[in-house]
């Protein structure tokens, strides 16, 4: 019998042969015989497969299934075939023509590998990463570390908008003393392996940040908004927590591991989500709640034991609350704190079992704090 | 028909509609699934393109599956999770030592905690990108047939990746003299681990002979360095002139050079020791297929986001009848639609009219001598593939098709 002209790779060799090919409906298979083919190759309808995403637009290419080890399941033999009469019939008579076969076991394989993945990266960014960083954190001599925090410092400045270094910076000789009035009476009772350095930036922000190698930035805002000394020194007193803790510097090297990961799986790899993720990490301050809480726990034990009010810090997080219950406006910096409310009862509690507090700057020095971004370090000799 | 004198030429009967709907298709679910379907989109590519090109009237044929990659993109993940993890973290702490070996914090030292990001990044990966781009070339391979037949590729990533840093050091530190050189040899690896069935490939040649592909490359650069150092004689005017003009000399000296470079190196191919190449490529063809594709995708996109942007905007006005808030939101998720949607659009006509286009004058410039030799190349065994490139994937540099 006599067919359409094709084109036959037997899969074993890479000679062509010209072939017939045959619709046989009797015994519903496909014949393909020619002079080089030593038998003639019959193809059940039910296993002959098409390839897909073929470009040529009069062609069919077709296959046979096999159930391989690999996960496409197709043999190696092809038959090429352009007889319209010939392509139409193969369509009508293969019911699965077109179907896609899997391997078995692909969705157990697909399911396993996924668990894999996500475990690994579970695993990295919350067990070994912490445990690495709080490990390397110890390594680093102090000098370093503050070189590295006054690098952070100027970082902050500029994401801030300073054009320069020292741009934003205030300073007032009064100012910058009743500054250092009040890390020295939160600290004095602390064993510190930084020498603390406080800056305060001229901005709106109701914020503050303590970065590497003891370095802390209050912002203009938080001054503004303060209702008084005690309210200033129990953020800074959270601050210093942080800082006692050496949190910055874990928390730099942690993201700075976790950044791989992340670029990874978001398919960035310009390094771009590191720089942001760190640019975040500066300006978010987003330690985890744990943090935060023992922060906290170190800040009133440091107003304790300075016998300073804590009632500030309850007042400055029951304004944070209110702004966080009115909407939108909420400083990003706090969002990750814990919830405002339960930190400002539990500043408020302390504070009555507080006994000889003393107020922590004289309204002279509170006027000179307030009043510090009158004037710019860069304006000045 | 094609066959005269024992020689096989090369087709390419790829249509642009077709690949672009099929890019479009593609790209659009692979923004719906948030990126999962991008293994299987790559897969349905390169099936289209693969049966594009036809040796001798038979087609090759991509049998890889959007599966397989998916599934050794995620075997990737878990190896790269602890390997990008541990390497930058310890990295990131030597970058600060020499932080603070610097003395003053405001002018050097501040430059590094910038940059040192990008950098431990990059200098984190760099090994294993070059070693991704070796699994990635053999995966591919090993999923090519022609008439039935496997090619495939030896083991040897990380020989690749050694020998990459090595010659990619010396082309650097030579300001890039070098590069014939590091084109030549990494090339050759690559070829020479390199089967179709059980014939070998095998890259001959000097690489000092890709000197000469670097004429317009370096007369470019001369215009650049040149004008830029004799500002001060023949003025700012003149200056500015030669550096546009030795800027675009130096890109286009870049397409001839790896131009050039492929046409010498395929011809200087040979697979199972007798079977030969030729290649003659243009350089100017293939700058024109790019200037000329780029007028053609940017005022197609220019129309289609056009229309789309004023059916948006007329949408909203129409929708909008309650309150602000919700046409602030609506229009936001609009603009982002679109933005996403452009992207994909871009994609796809970047792909038909400008990737395939190139892909087409590339395989048309080769023919293939005492092709009749071809017939006694018998199969070889099936490659698993390894990862199916799916550290490429993972390092996002299997960009390229």
């Amino acid at each position: 019998m006599s067919g359409s002209r094709g084109r036959y790779f037997d899969g074993q060799t890479a000679m062509r042969h010209r072939v017939d090919a045959v619709f046989d409906r009797r015994t519903n298979e496909l014949v393909i015989s020619g002079d080089t083919l030593p038998v003639s190759q019959r193809w059940p309808a039910a296993r002959i497969r098409a390839l897909k995403d073929e470009a040529h637009e009069y062609r069919l290419t077709i296959t046979v299934h096999s159930a391989g080890n690999d996960e496409a399941q197709r043999d190696a033999v092809r038959l090429s075939v352009s007889d319209p009469g010939l392509i139409s019939e193969l369509k009508r008579s293969c019911p699965e023509l077109h179907r896609k076969d899997f391997r078995s076991g692909f969705i157990r394989r697909i399911a396993i590998r996924s668990a894999l993945a996500a475990a690994a990266v579970v695993v990295v960014l919350f067990v070994l990463l912490p445990r690495m960083a709080d490990t390397l954190a110890r390594f680093i001599p102090v000098e370093r570390e503050t070189a590295m925090g006054k690098s952070v410092v100027a970082q902050i400045e500029r994401a801030l908008g300073g054009t320069e270094r020292n741009a934003l910076r205030c300073f007032s000789r009064g100012g910058q003393a009743a500054l250092e009035t009040m890390v020295v009476r939160l600290t004095q009772a602390q064993e510190l392996e930084y020498q603390v350095n406080v800056l305060v930036f001229d901005h709106d922000m109701i914020n503050a940040f303590a970065a590497p190698g003891g370095q802390i930035v209050l912002l203009r805002g938080l001054l503004d908004n303060a209702d008084g000394p005690e309210e200033l020194a129990g953020v800074l007193a959270h601050e210093l927590g942080h800082v006692v803790k050496r949190d910055p510097i874990r928390y730099a090297l942690q993201t700075a591991g976790s950044a791989g990961i992340l670029s990874l799986v978001l398919g960035d790899f310009s390094g771009g989500a590191l720089t942001v993720l760190l640019g975040n990490w500066l300006l978010k301050a987003s330690y985890t709640r744990e943090a935060e809480a023992e922060a906290d726990r170190l800040a009133l034990e440091m107003l304790n034991s300075a016998g300073i009010d804590s009632g500030g810090l309850a007042t400055f997080f029951t304004m944070v609350a209110s702004s966080e219950d009115s909407g939108p406006d909420l400083p990003a910096y706090f969002s990750t704190h814990p919830a405002a409310s339960e930190r400002a009862d539990l500043a408020r509690k302390n504070s009555r079992t507080q006994r000889d507090t003393a107020p922590v700057l004289s309204d002279r020095e509170w006027q000179a704090l307030k009043t510090i971004c009158n004037v710019k370090q860069s304006e000045q000799q | 028909m094609t066959q005269t004198d024992n020689r096989f030429h090369w087709q390419y009967v790829g249509k642009h509609v077709p690949l672009f709907m099929l890019g479009l298709v593609t790209g659009l679910l692979t923004t719906v699934t948030l990126g999962i379907y991008r293994f299987w989109a790559k897969t349905r590519i390169r099936k289209y393109i693969w049966s594009s090109a036809t040796l001798g009237g038979d087609s090759f044929e991509y049998t890889g599956t959007g599966l397989e990659k998916f599934l050794g993109f995620l075997t990737a993940v878990v190896i790269l999770a602890f390997y990008l993890a541990i390497v930058q973290l310890v990295l990131f702490y030597f970058g600060l030592s020499i932080i603070g070996e610097s003395e003053n914090p405001e002018g050097l030292a501040a430059l590094p905690i910038q940059f040192a990001p990008a950098f431990v990044t990059v200098a984190a990966t760099l090994p294993l990108i070059f070693f991704a781009q070796y699994r990635a070339r053999r995966y591919r391979l090993a999923r090519t047939r022609w008439r039935g037949l496997r090619f495939g590729m030896d083991n040897g990533a990380w020989g690749f990746a050694v020998r990459a840093l090595w010659h990619w050091f010396l082309t650097v530190v030579t300001l890039g003299i070098l590069l014939p050189r590091k084109t030549f040899w990494l090339e050759k690896y690559v070829t020479d681990r390199s089967w179709y069935g059980d014939a070998r490939f095998e890259q001959n040649g000097k690489w000092s002979e890709l000197f000469p592909a670097m004429k317009h490359l370096l007369i470019g650069v001369g215009i650049l360095v040149g004008g830029v150092a004799a500002a001060a004689v023949i003025g700012f005017a003149l200056a500015l002139i030669l550096a546009v003009v030795g800027t675009m000399w130096t890109l286009i000296g870049f397409v001839s050079f790896r131009v050039r470079s492929f046409a010498y190196l395929t011809r200087q191919k040979t697979l199972d020791g007798h079977i030969c190449f030729r290649a003659d490529p243009k350089t100017s063809t293939i700058v024109a297929r790019i200037c000329l594709g780029g007028v053609a995708v940017s005022l197609i996109a220019g129309v289609i986001l056009g229309l789309i942007g004023d059916y948006a905007m007329s949408a909203v006005s129409e929708i909008v009848v309650d309150g602000e808030t919700s046409a602030m939101v609506l229009t936001v998720a609009l603009v982002a639609l679109q933005y996403l949607a452009a992207l994909v659009l871009m994609d796809a006509l970047v792909l038909a009219w400008i990737t395939q286009p190139i892909i087409r004058h590339l395989v048309q410039s080769i023919s293939v001598l005492n092709a009749e030799a071809i017939d006694a190349i018998r199969q070889r065994a099936s490659d698993s593939g390894a990862d199916a490139e799916g550290f490429a994937d993972a390092l996002d540099i299997g960009g390229g098709l």
